[in-house]
């Protein structure tokens, strides 16, 4: 569903992402980790269009990024770290244009939004300006937006900031759901609980390039860490090995 | 009250070091632009002096009457200037006192309210009042130079200027204040910005419709003696801008008793209308701010919009059109496009008024007038798109990612874009253009290929401002105007006039034709290679100035990170 093969994306002098290869495939939740500055928002940023790679390919649910964006697109849902939205708009009509863009049919936007405003909470301010809008409010409202369009491919950066504990509980539930609809999600995080305990397979980048991925229980393996182990104790153990030797 | 002036002092050196640090930042282009700038702006001054110059001297001439005269202008001048700041300090304070970005991080540092509140008053008055202190200054050199008096008048203008100008703006901060105390909410700064638009508006257009013009006809007045007992009636004797003239005109005298008197009302008055501001803010002030922070009460309507019927019809074209009715929410719902669309009416009217007023009596200097105002209906066309559409396409701020992301063409984003301005900006390029050649009763030839090449030339200048919009796109900026001055405007103003100039250049032949004898009878062959010749030049031109900045901007914007 996702395919990222030899990806390299450079500014100027810095290689952000450098040979980067992922296979992601239909229904499995898959955790993008790594430090600040690792390159993480930078590919998920290509993975939606936002930024072209400087070499490499990448397809989502069969369509080159780069070569056929719209279709591409299409397929794909994207949240952002900040969640900025039209602020003069309703999330009523933030949601119908969401809708109008993907061609949802009319009908379907009628009876489908006031439910995920139900669901999120947002029924109450949902003919209120986005502008008075709070960062969780916010958060939940592109999460109700894809859940709207119901996409193959469902890229997330750091989607629980900002969100109540009730709404990361909901939140993790339909992850979940949308992986046994068959959606491949793709998610960048610093909360390494969540990714262990929700991701069917995790991905450490560091300076660029993918130093460890697999189940949780392999990356243990592979970082030689016992089964008790965290994956966070994995990730320090990893992520701080990888910058001793690069130094 | 030490405490509070020893906190005044330290914001002031803060942003003092901000503006030095500011200036010595400038480099590059940057320097160039700024220098290109600063140059334009003295050499605008330097022939609002000899404007000036010319119509003070005129004055002064005028048998009798003539000291007077000038001295009359002056106390009008410096009234129209009170109102103005009063005005411009009503809008601004809205933002300085309420929404400033820093006023959150003031507030959680240890500072007194009164400190708080006096840093952004001093902010209101220099933003209301700087640009209108300088431009009044060309005047007052003309008049020290007429009336032969040495630099200290000017230093005198300058030392009267900051109580004057405190004043004025304490009249707009003291509005704020009391109508944020009495209606705490962030719809309020929308309605005071609409009614203070709607004021300058109104000022503009009345000071012009007045006929100032007249003043140096005196003749035109019926009984003279009415009109000296009107110049030598004080302009507003209660208000500071008699007291600053009253003083301007002692110390031109040197009868400095008086001189000290006005000067001394007006300092006086200045630090009694500021310490009573210090003593009530601390009521007013907080109510409001802890108002103006909450999101204003709006509750939207779930009807179907036209477009969304339209999308029913043409599912096609659904991106177009959801794109569509969302920036036309987005106009409709910001309070800053209706007053600055209200402005821009002034500004029309005012264009026509001016029109209408021109002394043309011949036919053939009228048709030539129309002809000319092409050039200038289409530069006002083109500074508005600078103001309207060269920065649609960065509007969209944060959210792009939205379009990036989403199945969107960036070439149909673009040309939504164009038909969301295109309407307004057709509308205005031919109300100046029709109204114009009415008004000057243009013939048929010269109507018609007006009306035509504004269509074309409105057309072009606004796809421009789209594509300009492209090549410099900024979606991180904060205050529209920056955009404004950016090089990005600056090469779409000097492309919009290039563009205008070849349009016109390339429609003097046939004009000239028609004024020598018009197009009729038989026509030799080198009137239809001519007509052929200016025909595919206006063609190639008008596709040229669409095409080329049109293609650059949709380039840019995929190639945009």
């Amino acid at each position: 569903m996702i395919k990222i093969d030899k990806l390299v994306k450079t500014f100027g002098d810095f290689r952000a992402v450098d040979g980067l290869d992922l296979h992601v495939k239909p229904g499995e939740i898959f955790g993008f980790l790594g430090p600040n500055g690792a390159g993480k928002t930078t590919t998920v940023k290509i993975l939606s269009g936002i930024m072209r790679p400087t070499s490499g390919t990448v397809s989502v649910a069969g369509f080159d990024i780069d070569r056929n964006p719209e279709e591409a697109k299409r397929q794909l849902a994207y949240i952002p770290d900040e969640p900025f939205v039209y602020p003069k708009l309703t999330a009523w009509e933030f949601m119908r244009f969401i809708g109008d863009i993907y061609r949802i049919p009319e009908e379907e936007q009628r009876r489908r939004i006031p439910e995920l405003f139900e669901l999120f909470e947002l029924s109450g301010v949902s003919d209120g300006l986005l502008e008075g809008y709070s960062h969780g409010m916010k958060q939940k409202l592109l999460i109700a937006s894809v859940l709207l369009r119901r996409p193959k491919v469902v890229l997330f950066d750091e989607p629980t900031v900002g969100l109540d504990p009730k709404s990361i509980r909901r939140f993790k539930n339909l992850l979940g759901e949308m992986a046994a609809d068959g959606a491949a999600v793709f998610m960048c995080t610093h909360i390494l609980d969540m990714a262990e305990k929700l991701c069917t397979e995790v991905g450490i980048i560091s300076g660029g390039k993918l130093i460890a991925r697999g189940t949780v229980k392999e990356v243990k393996a592979a970082a030689h860490s016992g089964a008790d182990s965290s994956l966070e104790d994995v990730f320090l153990k990893i992520t701080e090995t990888e910058n001793a030797e690069n130094h | 009250m030490l405490k509070i002036i020893e906190m005044i002092r330290i914001l002031a050196r803060n942003k003092l070091k901000s503006a030095y640090n500011n200036m010595h930042s400038v480099r590059g282009w940057e320097l160039v632009k700024t220098a290109a700038l600063g140059f334009a702006g003295l050499m605008l001054l330097v022939i609002m002096y000899f404007g000036f110059h010319k119509v003070l001297k005129y004055l002064e001439e005028v048998q009798l009457i003539g000291p007077i005269l000038s001295w009359k202008l002056t106390g009008m001048l410096l009234l129209m200037m009170f109102a103005m700041i009063i005005v411009s300090s009503i809008i601004i304070s809205m933002t300085t006192l309420y929404y400033s970005f820093d006023l959150k991080f003031l507030f959680s540092c240890p500072l007194p309210r009164r400190a708080v509140f006096m840093d952004k008053a001093a902010d209101t008055v220099v933003y209301s009042s700087w640009t209108l202190v300088v431009a009044i200054l060309p005047f007052v050199l003309a008049l020290q130079h007429v009336k032969h008096l040495d630099y200290g008048f000017a230093g005198v203008y300058l030392l009267l200027m900051i109580p004057f100008v405190m004043l004025a703006g304490a009249f707009g901060i003291f509005f704020s204040l009391i109508i944020m105390y009495a209606f705490p909410s962030s719809k309020t700064r929308d309605v005071t910005w609409v009614l203070g638009s709607l004021s300058v508006a109104f000022v503009y257009v009345m000071f012009r419709f007045a006929e100032p013009e007249k003043l140096l006809h005196p003749d035109s007045m019926q009984i003279i003696a009415q009109y000296i007992n009107y110049l030598q009636a004080p302009t507003a004797p209660y208000f500071p801008s008699w007291w600053v003239t009253k003083a301007m005109m002692a110390w031109s005298s040197s009868n400095y008793k008086v001189f000290a008197e006005f000067a001394g009302l007006l300092a006086g008055s200045a630090a009694a209308v500021y310490a009573f501001m210090a003593w009530v803010c601390d009521f007013f002030y907080m109510r409001g701010f802890n108002g103006a922070q909450g999101s204003p009460r709006f509750r939207g309507k779930r009807s179907k919009f036209i477009e969304q019927k339209l999308i029913a019809f043409a599912p096609s074209l659904n991106i177009p059109l959801s794109l569509y009715w969302k920036d036309r929410l987005m106009v409709l719902r910001d309070a800053k496009y209706w007053s600055q669309i209200i402005l821009i009416f002034a500004l029309v009217s005012v264009y026509l008024f001016s029109i209408k007023q021109l002394p043309l009596d011949t036919p053939s200097v009228k048709n030539f007038i129309c002809f000319l105002n092409i050039t200038t209906a289409g530069f006002v066309v083109a500074a508005i798109g600078l103001r309207f559409t060269f920065p649609a396409v960065s509007m969209e701020g944060n959210c792009w990612w939205l379009m990036r992301s989403t199945p969107v063409k960036l070439e149909t984003v673009m040309l939504e874009k164009l038909l969301v301005s295109l309407p307004s900006a057709m509308v205005i390029g031919l109300l100046l253009i029709t109204v114009s050649n009415y008004i000057l009763e243009a013939d048929m030839f010269v109507s018609v290929l007006s009306t035509v090449s504004i269509i074309f030339i409105t057309t072009g200048v606004t796809a421009m401002g789209i594509g300009f919009g492209g090549i410099f796109p900024d979606f991180r900026i904060e205050n529209i105007h920056k955009l404004e001055s950016s090089y990005g405007g600056f090469f779409y103003m000097v492309a919009a006039m290039a563009y205008l100039t070849l349009i016109v250049g390339i429609e003097a032949w046939p004009v000239q034709v028609h004024y020598m004898g018009g197009f009729s009878g038989p026509w030799p062959r080198w009137r239809v290679a001519g007509v052929v010749l200016c025909t595919v030049g206006f063609i190639l031109v008008n596709f040229l100035a669409v095409w080329l900045p049109w293609r650059a901007g949709v380039k840019n914007l995929y190639r945009h990170e």
